[in-house]
């Protein structure tokens, strides 16, 4: 345990996650209904979210490396074909840099926001934690759960549902999320050898939010 | 450029007045009344707040009073207090962005999603904030009080117009406010009868000419309770 992680994990750390639904929105849209919230946080935690720890891990390992990083920023674009989630993953990490570098005082933070044209969330979030003092456990676990976590939320905005009801399937996730992240932070293979994020269906609905005129969330 | 990435007052930038105030109370009719006192000679850009359509940017954009790239929507989830109170990186991502592409402005006006009486702006993102009730909302509101009627630099009571047509009665509600505000100013006026919004764009332009001037603003929203708190 380690409050640091807490702080990076609550919504309440002004990093503008509010404004997302991960694409549960466009999924709602096109007929999901409360039944199939939980199986979507689920898949996104194995297709998506596991994938993007991965990248965590390694800038947060990298986290002093600006070469290491400019790749792992180039590994991220490669993993995410879909414009629209990129430029998603670019604004979630611009808005976690800015907060951050009050935050913690730390020169990586300010560097790595300045050279990076693209901050992509996931490789955003390992050289905060760097900086926060995480180790590679604790920034999996956050990457994985900051992504369930904001679904649910979403999910409350978007199905009028009961608050404790999306708490228990969090809690329901809890191994899931725990036991991946030990696995992402036990992998020494580098990022490009590591499984990529495989949600075609998420990317495809993404562009069809994108071009919406009715719309609460950012994705 | 560290120094305003880092949301603190700089004259390196455009000045950001927030409007905010409850759903239907006139803010979008406030800036577009504005824009057309200002634009001509002041380089104004908008962000607007929406809660679930972009109908706020689009309004604004049909009134032609400002170049269409000058006004950006964001989407806030659901949570349009906290956009602009508790975690406001979204919009400031969103003035930068349209600073460093429209720039150099010299004014960006950001208008809150229509929300309750509680929400006020972040000095962080607003130097100074304009808070917008109206008379068919019920004059009993400035009695109410909260964050915005209190404390914003200017208080807009708009709609006079209709308050022979709802039963409101503008000479209280400005003396209520009054009393909430103590000197801080409170402009009641109809933003659909002549002079529309020219008092509120002097007000603007006195603003303008004191951040041109000093580089920063002091906000009646800032260190309300402790009054010597805030950094310069």
């Amino acid at each position: 345990m380690n409050a640091v992680a807490l702080l990076l994990a609550d919504s309440r750390f002004p990093a503008g996650g509010y404004a997302h639904s991960l694409g549960l929105e466009q999924a709602v849209a096109d007929g999901l209904g409360p039944g199939g919230v939980a199986p979507f946080i689920a898949a996104r935690l194995r297709l998506v979210a596991r994938p993007e720890a991965a990248l965590s891990v390694a800038a947060l390992r990298a986290a002093h490396d600006d070469d290491a990083l400019a790749e792992l920023d180039d590994e991220h674009a490669a993993r995410c074909p879909s414009p629209v989630l990129r430029d998603v993953a670019r604004r979630l990490g611009a808005q976690l840099l800015r907060s951050a570098a009050t935050a913690w005082p730390d020169p990586a933070i300010e560097r790595y926001r300045s050279a990076s044209s693209s901050t992509p969330r996931p490789v955003a979030l390992g050289v905060v934690a760097a900086a926060g003092g995480l180790d590679d456990v604790e920034v999996a676990t956050v990457a994985l759960y900051d992504d369930a976590a904001t679904v649910a939320s979403a999910a409350l905005k978007l199905l009028g549902l009961d608050p404790a009801e999306t708490a228990r399937w969090l809690a329901q996730l809890a191994p899931a999320i725990d036991a991946a992240a030990c696995e992402v932070a036990g992998d020494e293979r580098p990022v490009a050898e590591q499984p990529p994020p495989a949600a075609v269906g998420l990317e495809l609905a993404a562009a069809r939010h994108a071009e919406r005129t009715e719309r609460f969330f950012v994705s | 450029m560290p120094s305003a990435r880092s949301g603190s007052l700089s004259a390196e930038r455009a000045l950001r007045i927030g409007v905010g105030g409850p759903v239907g109370s006139g803010k979008s009719s406030l800036i577009a009344a504005l824009c057309r006192e200002l634009a001509r000679d002041v380089r104004v850009g908008v962000v607007t707040n929406d809660i679930y359509t972009t109908e706020d940017a689009q309004f604004l954009r049909a009134t032609g009073v400002l170049a269409p790239e000058r006004i950006v929507a964001v989407q806030t989830g659901c949570c349009p207090h906290t956009a602009i109170r508790d975690d406001i990186t979204i919009n400031l991502e969103a003035v930068e962005e349209l600073e460093r592409g429209q720039g150099p402005l010299e004014l960006v006006l950001v208008e809150s999603g229509g929300d309750n009486l509680t929400a006020v702006f972040s000095p962080a993102l607003a130097d100074v904030q304009v808070f917008v009730i109206d008379v068919a909302g019920g004059d009993d509101i400035p009695r109410k009080g909260g964050p915005g009627i209190a404390r914003a630099d200017l208080l807009v009571i708009n709609k006079t117009d209709l308050a022979p047509f709802v039963g409101s009665d503008v000479e209280r509600m400005v003396a209520d406010a009054t009393a909430r505000r103590g000197t801080l100013p409170v402009l009641a006026l109809s933003l659909a009868r002549p002079p529309y919004a020219r008092a509120v764009g002097e007000w603007v332009r006195a603003r303008l000419r004191t951040f041109a001037d000093e580089g920063h603003l002091h906000s009646s929203v800032v260190g309300t309770s402790h009054p010597h708190s805030h950094p310069h």
